[in-house]
């Protein structure tokens, strides 16, 4: 099957206004299949957010391909980003009409998703009236009702308390059950990556470094030791949690969890 | 509550201090005031407020057209900004006087000219002011109604626009507190009516009750102005916002 993502020797250079020159993504290749949740594992400044603005279409200079197919868009970004001065409702007849969602289709959609997460009270609310996690929690709603194919969230729960931030989890495997949109979760909590994917990638310093599967059978629970387990011996080998990176033989499990350095095997898409 | 307060405690110091000098060279609260329902029977006032008002509306919107769109492109363009931040202080310095005198000097002692005078002083401020508001833009917002496929006008419209209206409010009332002074100077030095003229009129005739009347009559206009019209927009265009509890 064709991927819904499909990167190859993708390369992209800042440069600064001085002309110094800075490479952030070092030849990447990635292939999500369609229907695959996938996390991106990575300290910061790795480069998550750069590769999913080129993935998004929002930088368009760079070097290589990225191909993305298989429907429309949805980028969930580490902040909400709701324009402030329209309600919550506002914020999604924007994207709706943004997107050109035939408008007899509106409000099925607003209402399925504000349901799913607990927002259907809060549509006449602007956002400073809502809190932090309700505010991500709509944008999640607002990325969801233009039904895009592929799903792109930049850190979007690392903001949140751990309360807020476990449920939204939970909801958003619920809604990927569902639908079984292709999901790009960029992510750098361990813990999170291995309860969401079905495959992790890790990446450091703009490059892949160690690719797995997740074992864990679906549907999960979010307290399952499985989960815990898998999440520690990810941590340990991320470089002691640091984001030193990992000479790959140190990579724990190797065998067990399914580990392997990129550069010897990557993995079709399931 | 405390406005009012205030307010009463100026005018009573206004009455204590005019004690000090004879009434006909600083008169009282109540003098001016009698004097200024005098004008006010008397009908003598409402061509001349009427001019100095539709000058001030004129030269705003004059203004406005000038200011706003530098700001803007001094705000998007990095080299446009590099070339107009010296113009921009420039015409920040230059007294609104020397404006006034070249205007009348160059087109004339007309509307036009005193219109462009006004409008003039008041650009750089305005311009300063959008300026400031497009650098602030946020460009998260604009991408993220990229992601969502917005089309241009749409991002000028809904995302862009918004953003800058605070601006242009703020810059329109603080054009406007300049505004109001120079149109002033203005009809002083070039205009056979208004309330600068009245004034100038006055003060040839060493008459301080009239001139301490028409002070206070457009100070009055002024604040009406400010408070019935400007501040009730505000309000509705940032409605939005958060209550700041003061
Ligand atoms: N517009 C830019 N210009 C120059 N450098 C940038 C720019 N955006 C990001 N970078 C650099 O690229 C690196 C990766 O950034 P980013 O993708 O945001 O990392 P992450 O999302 O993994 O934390 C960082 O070192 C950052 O400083
Ligand atoms: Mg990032």
């Amino acid at each position: 099957m064709k991927p819904a993502i499909h990167v190859a020797s993708l390369r992209k250079t800042f440069t600064a206004r001085d002309g110094s020159t800075r490479t952030v993504l070092k030849n990447l290749d990635l292939d999500v299949g369609a229907g695959e949740f996938l996390c991106i594992l990575g300290p910061s400044g790795c480069g998550k957010s750069t590769l999913l603005n080129v993935l998004a279409g929002l930088d368009k200079v760079y070097d290589g391909t990225a191909d993305v197919s298989g429907g429309r868009i949805g980028y969930l970004f580490q902040e909400p980003r709701l324009l402030p001065w329209l309600t919550a409702e506002g914020n999604l007849d924007f994207a709706l009409s943004s997107c050109r969602v035939p408008t007899k289709r509106w409000e099925q959609l607003k209402s399925r998703y504000l349901a799913m997460t607990g927002l259907s009270d809060y549509r006449n609310y602007y956002p400073h009236q809502i809190s932090g996690g309700m505010a991500q929690r709509l944008a999640l709603v607002r990325a969801l009702c233009v039904e895009p194919g592929i799903l792109l969230m930049d850190e979007p729960f690392s903001g949140l308390d751990e309360i807020t931030a476990r449920r939204i989890r939970t909801d958003l495997l619920t809604i990927w059950e569902e639908t079984r949109k292709t999901i790009v979760f960029v992510t750098h909590n361990a813990y999170e990556a291995c309860f969401l994917a079905d495959r992790i990638l890790v990446m450091m310093g703009g490059a892949f470094e160690q690719e797995m599967r997740v074992p864990i059978p679906r549907p999960r629970s979010y307290d399952d030791s499985a989960v815990f387990e898998l999440s520690r011996d990810v941590i340990r080998a991320f470089g002691d949690g640091m984001g030193r990176p990992t000479p790959a033989g140190r990579w724990p499990g190797n065998v067990a969890h399914g580990w392997s350095a990129t550069s010897t095997a990557t993995l079709p898409p399931a | 509550m405390l406005k009012v307060i205030s307010l009463l405690a100026a005018v009573i110091f206004w009455g204590l201090l005019s004690l000090t000098l004879p009434p006909d060279i600083f008169p009282g609260p109540l003098e001016t005031v009698k004097a200024l329902w005098g004008e006010i029977a008397g009908g003598r006032v409402g061509t001349d407020l009427v001019m100095t008002m539709l000058r001030v509306v004129g030269g705003l919107v004059l203004a406005l057209l000038l200011g706003v769109p530098v700001g803007v492109l001094m705000g998007l363009n990095r080299r446009a900004e590099a070339v107009l931040d010296v113009w921009v202080m420039i015409g920040l310095t230059v007294p609104s006087l020397c404006y006034a005198i070249m205007a009348f000097m160059w087109f004339g002692l007309n509307e036009g000219a005193a219109i462009v005078a006004i409008a003039v002083t008041a650009a750089p401020s305005i311009t300063i002011n959008i300026w400031e508001g497009v650098k602030n833009v946020d460009t998260k917002l604009v991408a993220m109604a990229r992601v969502f496929e917005a089309p241009r006008s749409t991002i000028v419209r809904r995302v862009l626009m918004p953003q800058i209206y605070p601006y242009v409010m703020a810059s329109a009332r603080f054009g406007l507190g300049i505004i109001w002074k120079i149109t002033v100077l203005v009809e002083l030095i070039g205009r056979p009516n208004g309330v600068g003229f009245k004034l100038f009129y006055w003060y040839q005739l060493a008459d301080m009750r009239q001139v301490l009347a028409w002070t206070l009559l457009f100070t009055i206009i002024m604040l009406l102005i400010e408070l019935a019209i400007l501040k009730p927009i505000e309000r509705r265009i940032f409605a939005w916002r958060p209550e700041v509890a003061v």
